[in-house]
């Protein structure tokens, strides 16, 4: 009935410095599917995406399909500012020839900067000397660059401004439309959970709840999640 | 067939290139002063080899490669601090290294010297700076994206060998310069350049092309002064690289400003 899974998580666990992080995750995702991980902070989010990406060692199963290609979206990306290194090259870390890019490489990374709505003079500046909101940007045309088949996306919007953070969804649901891209996205944003997600993953430290937003986001769930202080006076630190 | 000086002249110019072409990640991976320590740990490899009667760049190599596989370990370990290690073990070494030379070899081997070598050592040596320079070159992709993003890189597939690699790189090359600039100071001719290009760089393609020809230009300049004023050629490279440092200073203002 549903997709075809190309992610399935069975009791995921991360232990670090003999502190339990995660424990018991189980999850899917299909093909084409947004899943939003939702949960306050401290819950856990960050890590199961680095333990999904094998970035932290972990207990349970993470089975990717095979030979499925990740894009992935940090949450922190500093580089130091002085490093003579431009926006261009970063891109070329992802060509077999760093030395002599293609014309069809730079071709083709012009499109994916017009879809988030970078100039290609961006390209001439050093990764120092972009501003909060470009390196986001940036970033994000960098981790679709290959069009993956996956995009995890850690607080994809923390840097950008408000008027930008529409637009970001809106490439965003053209991605997942239009490519097939599966999305699995942590968001503080309520709203946008409900426009953009089909399913929702409540987590904190365990799975809390899962399913599809407008029916798992109740009041309750919302109050184990994040306690009687609720979700829109939970801090937001970026 | 050849003189000190010929055979100086051509070390200078390509493990000066090798230099420069591998300074510039080991800068941006903030180990500049790890990557000038580093020469210290040959120090007891010379003593040891002299002690044995072998060749002592049998000993350098055994000991830098040695320090970069210390190095790369103590890095996979976040809860050890690696430059307090780093720094305190290697400057024991540069300690160890001196009680146990012979006083006749102690201001060669810290400083360095116009080298008396044969034919195939030589050759031997400057093949080894054009593959080691070649290597930085055709490897600088992985090095340089580990370095902007050890996490990108492995989802990417480039995995931490490379940072093991760079660091065998820049051991190997440091034990080819040894002889001729001293295991005081052959760490400074690979941090040198790669300082100066960075000032005047905007992109790494540049910056890496900027700091081999920097590397070679400074290395050779540095054997002429020696032979001309009749210095030791280490002293004479790394303060004529000096120099360019502070030249290139304002030139690093106007690429900010």
């Amino acid at each position: 009935m549903g997709p075809e899974t190309i992610l399935s998580v069975e009791d995921l666990g991360v232990t670090i410095d003999g502190a339990r992080i995660l424990h018991d995750v189980s999850f899917t995702l299909g093909q084409g599917e947004a899943l939003a991980v939702v949960g306050p902070n401290g819950a856990g989010k960050t890590v199961l995406f680095r333990a999904l990406l094998g970035l932290l060692p972990h207990s349970g199963i993470v089975q990717w399909r095979e030979g499925l290609k990740i894009g992935y979206v940090p949450q922190r990306f500093s580089v130091d500012p002085s490093a003579p290194i431009s926006a261009k090259e970063f891109f070329l870390l992802q060509s077999a020839s760093f030395w002599r890019p293609t014309a069809a490489f730079i071709e083709h990374l012009d499109c994916e900067l017009t879809l988030m709505g970078l100039d290609r003079s961006v390209l001439s500046k050093s990764l120092g000397e972009l501003s909060g909101g470009e390196t986001q940007r940036l970033l994000m045309a960098w981790a679709m660059l290959q069009h993956p088949g996956v995009l995890l996306l850690d607080e994809p919007t923390a840097a950008v401004d408000l008027g930008f953070e529409e637009t970001v969804y809106a490439v965003l649901h053209r991605v997942q439309e239009e490519r097939g891209t599966a999305l699995l996205l942590i968001s503080h944003d309520l709203n946008v959970v409900y426009r953009y997600a089909q399913r929702v993953l409540c987590l904190n430290k365990t799975v809390v709840c899962q399913g599809p937003p407008v029916e798992t986001l109740n009041q309750p769930a919302l109050t184990t999640l994040y306690g009687e202080a609720g979700l829109y006076q939970h801090p937001h630190q970026h | 067939m050849h003189s000190p000086f010929h055979a100086a002249f051509w070390i200078a110019l390509l493990v000066g290139i090798a230099s420069g072409s591998v300074g510039p990640f080991i800068l941006l991976r903030r180990m500049a002063l790890v990557g000038d320590a580093l020469s210290h740990v040959a120090l007891p490899g010379i003593a040891l080899a002299l002690f044995y009667g072998i060749d002592p760049f049998y000993g350098v190599v055994i000991f830098l490669i040695g320090a970069a596989f210390l190095i790369f370990w103590l890095e996979g370990r976040s809860r050890i601090p690696p430059d307090a290690i780093v720094g305190l073990m290697f400057t024991a070494s540069l300690a160890i290294g001196i009680l146990m030379l012979p006083r006749n070899d102690v201001i060669e081997s810290l400083f360095g010297a116009f080298p008396v070598l044969s034919i195939p050592y030589l050759l031997a040596i400057l093949a080894s700076a054009l593959v080691l320079s070649a290597l930085c070159f055709v490897l600088a992709r992985q090095f340089l994206f580990l370095i902007v993003s050890p996490d990108l890189a492995r989802v990417h597939g480039v995995d931490r060998k490379f940072d093991l690699t760079l660091l065998v790189v820049f051991a190997l090359i440091v034990a080819l310069g040894i002889k001729l600039v001293g295991t005081l100071l052959m760490g400074a001719l690979t941090i040198i350049p790669a300082s100066i290009a960075k000032n005047v760089s905007r992109s790494m393609r540049l910056y890496v092309i900027a700091s081999a020809a920097l590397g070679g230009a400074i290395s050779v300049g540095g054997v002429w002064l020696a032979g001309m004023f009749r210095f030791l050629p280490g002293p004479a490279i790394v303060l004529l690289g000096v120099a360019l440092f502070v030249i290139s200073l304002p030139l690093a203002r106007r690429k900010t400003a």
